[in-house]
């Protein structure tokens, strides 16, 4: 019977540490399980970020010591580098497009998928498809195939309207447009966020508006935008930094040099131009903390303006 | 068998205090209840004993030896957990069998004492499940199963009923209280339901904000409550206090103004004259039918309840304070009529200002 | 309790908003619209793999899906068309999409054990840190790490790709479990505990196993964007024998120019296959996945 019991049957083989007591107070534990990732924030992301900012106040070229030159780098990206600003004019019309396009797309998409229609699986795997290969180097060779001289478009447009088109890619004032249009093709994604979004709003709040005599373009406006601010706020802060950091479609739809006349000159790119091209490191320091700092003051900016229209019920 | 003491056991979690000093002495064999509204701190007292809170001070001792650094597995303890807290990708077996691997038992011996503990609880044909295969009753047994096996010398139970529906916890209070007569091991019991505390414990320990109230039988409990606190806690529908002032006090008694009216009460302590006091009357104790005792005078019936087996009144006395009367059987009285209420003087309980028991 | 906080379907479950009283005409124009839609979006691709098939004359004269006489040529031109085989730059991704993989899994999932289950001094010091670490531009950081790298001979090789993984550097899949970890109930650790468990037994026989669909999910999107990972294999990898598929692509763009666009869109569409597999096998997971951390804010 269970009376004749001895604690020894059941002595644990696990002697933790100081006193023979774990709890989770185990600083031990605790640390031993954080240490990769330690490891992984002291000498990859904080060195880092520490030596890439003494860098940008060097002159830095890869080879031979590092001679400190002070903010001349700096100095120099904002009074003797036009390249610099076509680099920001392109990576911010880029980014003004593409973010809010997207999220138009997305969002439209989301609504017209949560009708409650069959099939809504297939169309949201569908959309989803391009967001998840567009950014591979095959997408972004096909895109220069699209919309070059003899692509794919103006096959299709001599087809359908007998309209020869330009090559899209080639010429300057539309190479970048074709950037814009990639990026917004891959909407999948963030229209994914939005139905997972519109799916949280309770169902009965659009019940009581209807018996309010509400309808369907009231109720969106109403009920389901505002509901969703948060989201489209998460959404549109994501997709904007990552818009900062496009690179592969500019890459290879220019073969790594910005062009035409440095239309396509993303700003990432640049960065790698000058670091792995001309091996300016120290430059290139500096360009990496002023794209760090533009981000981060659009980010801060972001939320501080979010309280004005995103809604938050806690 | 074992005893468990607590001498001055103290929780804080930084500034605040949950567990104030508690001293408490638990014999082999008992079934103790610790019982009180949330927030007491009485799962806090329970996971201090089982070992997953640290004890901020005072010693927890166990067949007398200090365990307050020991590792939870090693106390000769096990706990039943409020949501079970099986393991969902184990089998039952698996589930029950996982802390016996743990402490490298060989394998013979933990299928015996599987097989056993399954056998008791019958859930034999259960053994190959996974615990979402499980209705509530059933999981719940798992669970006392797999502190079964461990053959501790502490059972405890941290509200293991609040998840079942109503009749399940009726039928599951008493398996467990057969399992306690069967098993004869010492079995800790958290719950805030007073009513499984009455009908489960040996001894009822009531706390209140880190401390404890009272410690008693739950028959000593319930006729002798030491504060209103304790008075009004136990006993459904819960007891009535009303308002009342000491009169001159002589030998043996005191007079109470109450309800308009005045009343001896024997005592046994020294009140001032005109102390403000509290009476409390059990609503299953006042009588209608005029058989004597303390007057209460005139109760106005406000609304009333028809049980079946019981019904219950709810009024007013003559100076307007509220009264609760419980009475067997069916009866007709509606709202709007009278009655006339009385309690017998040995089922008066008399409570001073702090809310202190004035004995008698 | 503890099945439903397991469950990890976000979506799925939440009522689709079905207006009543959308009329039949409605409905279909809607639907004729999301058909048009995806059709004009998926276009391109069909059209690529399609024109993999075709002879190079045909993909400049004509824009549609079925090749009037389908032929592997390019598929064979393409893929010793450089002077390393593709085969080699697939074999090359695969390995370090695997590594990848592995060493994310490892290390972010003991991260996020860390940050959820156990308490140590400094514990949301280095949380907050680590949620910083997400919104942070790899490019501050990225000069210094090639330095780095250069000193310690690791340039051309696939170490620079690999290692820093099994050093947790993707702090979003860290967010990923630990979003999932919370959802596991305390009350089986403390089990674990009444049963005997250290921190470690705990970790393996307990939080692990339950966490399979947030493992999965980490794993599918490490591979995936690894395989895409263009920019990291472009820096570190000099020698084409190295390449990955990714940069053997590009660097048969460079060289064939616009001469052999039927052998580099067969190439392209094989260096994409990997990707739509693992979509069809795993399009619930990536979904919920995406959907969850869009959820969580």
């Amino acid at each position: 019977m269970v009376g004749e019991s001895t604690m020894s049957t059941l002595g644990t083989t696990e002697r933790p540490v100081a006193g023979g007591r774990f709890t989770f107070g185990d600083s031990l534990a605790g640390y031993g399980f954080l240490a990769p990732w330690l490891v992984g924030f002291f000498l990859l992301t904080l060195g880092p970020a520490v030596a890439s900012f003494y860098l940008s106040l060097t002159d830095y070229s890869g080879l031979g010591a590092a001679n400190w030159v002070g903010a001349e780098n700096y100095v120099r990206i904002a009074t003797d580098d036009p390249r610099f600003w076509t680099a920001m004019n392109v990576t911010f019309t880029f980014v003004l497009l593409s973010v809010p396009l997207k999220l138009i797309f997305a969002l439209a998409v989301a609504v017209a998928l949560n009708r409650g229609l069959e099939g809504l699986s297939f169309f949201r795997a569908i959309f989803y498809l391009p967001s998840l290969v567009g950014g591979s180097v095959a997408v972004a060779v096909l895109w220069r195939q699209v919309f070059a001289g003899d692509g794919l478009l103006n096959q299709a447009l001599n087809m359908l309207f007998g309209f020869e088109g330009p090559s899209w890619i080639s010429n300057p004032s539309t190479s970048l447009y074709t950037l814009v249009l990639l990026a917004v093709w891959q909407f999948g994604s963030s229209m994914i966020i939005f139905l997972a979004g519109l799916r949280q709003i309770p169902q009965d709040m659009y019940e009581a508006a209807s018996i309010d005599g509400a309808g369907k373009a009231r109720q969106f406006f109403k009920i389901t935008l505002p509901l969703l601010t948060p989201v489209i706020f998460f959404n549109a802060v994501i997709l904007t930094i990552d818009a900062f950091k496009a690179f592969t479609s500019a890459f290879v739809i220019s073969d790594g040099t910005g062009g035409p006349i440095d239309s396509t000159l993303f700003y990432t790119l640049y960065l790698y131009q000058e670091a792995f091209t001309n091996f300016r490191f120290g430059y290139a320091s500096a360009l990496a903390w002023v794209l760090v700092l533009i981000i981060a003051f659009f980010t801060a900016m972001s939320f501080l303006t979010a309280r004005y229209w995103v809604h938050y019920d806690d | 068998m074992t005893t468990l003491a607590l001498n001055k056991i103290k929780k804080s979690f930084g500034n605040l205090d949950i567990i104030r000093g508690v001293d408490l002495a638990i014999g082999s064999g008992e079934f103790v209840v610790f019982v009180g509204p949330s927030g007491c701190g009485k799962s806090t007292l329970l996971r201090m004993i089982a070992g997953l809170e640290p004890i901020s001070g005072g010693e927890l001792s166990i067949g007398g030896e200090r365990m307050n650094e020991t590792a939870a597995s090693e106390r000769g303890i096990a706990m039943v957990f409020q949501s079970y807290a099986l393991y969902p990708h184990m089998s039952v077996y698996k589930n029950m069998s996982f802390g016996l691997e743990t402490a490298k038992m060989p394998k013979p011996e933990i299928d015996k004492r599987v097989r056993k503990a399954a056998d008791i609880l019958q859930i034999t044909h259960l053994l190959d499940r996974k615990p979402k295969q499980l209705s509530g009753g059933q999981r719940q047994r798992v669970a006392i199963g797999r502190a079964i096996v461990r053959d501790p010398k502490i059972f405890l139970f941290d509200e293991p009923l609040s998840n079942l529906d109503a009749e399940l916890r009726v039928q599951t209070r008493v398996e467990i209280a057969k399992l306690h007569r069967d098993i004869g091991a010492t079995m800790i019991y958290v719950t805030h339901d007073q009513v499984e505390a009455m009908t489960l414990a040996d001894r009822i320990v009531v706390l209140r904000a880190g401390v404890i109230e009272q410690n008693g039988t739950p028959l000593e409990i319930y006729n002798r409550p030491a504060n209103r606190f304790v008075a009004g806690f136990i006993g459904s529908p819960k007891m009535n206090f009303l308002d009342a002032v000491a009169g001159d006090v002589r030998d043996g008694g005191v007079s109470v103004h109450i309800a308009g009216r005045q009343a001896r009460l024997p005592i046994d302590e020294r009140v001032a004259a005109g102390a403000k006091l509290s009476l409390g009357l059990r609503p299953e104790h006042i009588g209608i039918d005029g058989t004597g005792g303390l007057e209460l005078g005139t109760l106005t019936v406000v609304h009333v309840e028809h049980l079946g087996g019981q019904t219950i009144v709810y009024g007013r006395l003559a100076d307007g304070q509220s009264l609760t009367v419980a009475l067997d059987g069916q009866r007709a009285i509606s709202p709007g009529s009278t009655l006339e209420v009385q309690i017998a003087v040995e089922n008066c309980h008399l409570f001073d200002e702090a809310g202190d028991r004035i004995g008698h | 309790m503890t099945e439903a906080a397991l469950s990890t379907t976000t979506i799925g479950h939440g009522v689709a908003a079905a207006t009543p009283g959308v009329s039949p005409w409605k409905r279909a124009l809607l639907y004729a619209l999301l058909v048009a839609v995806s059709f004009l979006l998926l276009y391109p691709l069909l059209w690529m793999v399609a024109s993999s098939f075709k002879p190079d004359s045909e993909i400049f004269t004509s824009t549609g899906l079925i090749p009037s006489d389908p032929t592997v040529d390019a598929y064979r031109r393409g893929w010793s068309g450089l002077s390393v085989s593709f085969g080699w730059m697939f074999f090359n991704s695969l390995v370090i999409s695997l590594l990848v993989v592995v060493g994310n899994l490892f290390s972010c999932s003991m991260a996020a054990y860390a940050f959820t289950r156990l308490r140590f001094k400094g514990r949301s010091f280095w949380f907050t840190l680590m949620l910083g670490t997400l919104m942070m531009p790899q490019h501050a950081v990225l000069i210094p790490q090639y330095v780095l790298f250069l000193k310690l001979g690791w340039v051309n090789s696939i170490l620079p790709l690999v290692v820093p993984k099994f050093l947790a550097i993707d702090a979003f899949f860290i967010f990923l479990m630990v979003q999932f970890f919370r959802g596991i109930p305390r009350e089986l650790d403390e089990a674990a505990i009444m049963d005997g468990c250290g921190p470690l037994r705990i970790f393996l026989k307990v939080i692990l196993p339950l966490s399979t669909p947030v493992l999965a999910t980490a794993a599918v999107f490490s591979f995936i964007w690894t395989w895409d990972d263009f920019f990291a294999p472009l820096i570190y990898l000099n020698d084409i024998e190295k390449y990955t598929a990714q940069l053997g692509l590009r660097t048969f763009v460079d060289s064939t120019g616009t001469s052999d666009w039927g052998s580099l869109f067969a190439m392209s569409t094989l260096t994409v296959l990997p990707i739509f597999i693992l979509f069809m096998l795993f399009q619930r997971l990536l979904i919920e996945g995406i959907a969850t951390t869009g959820m969580k804010r």
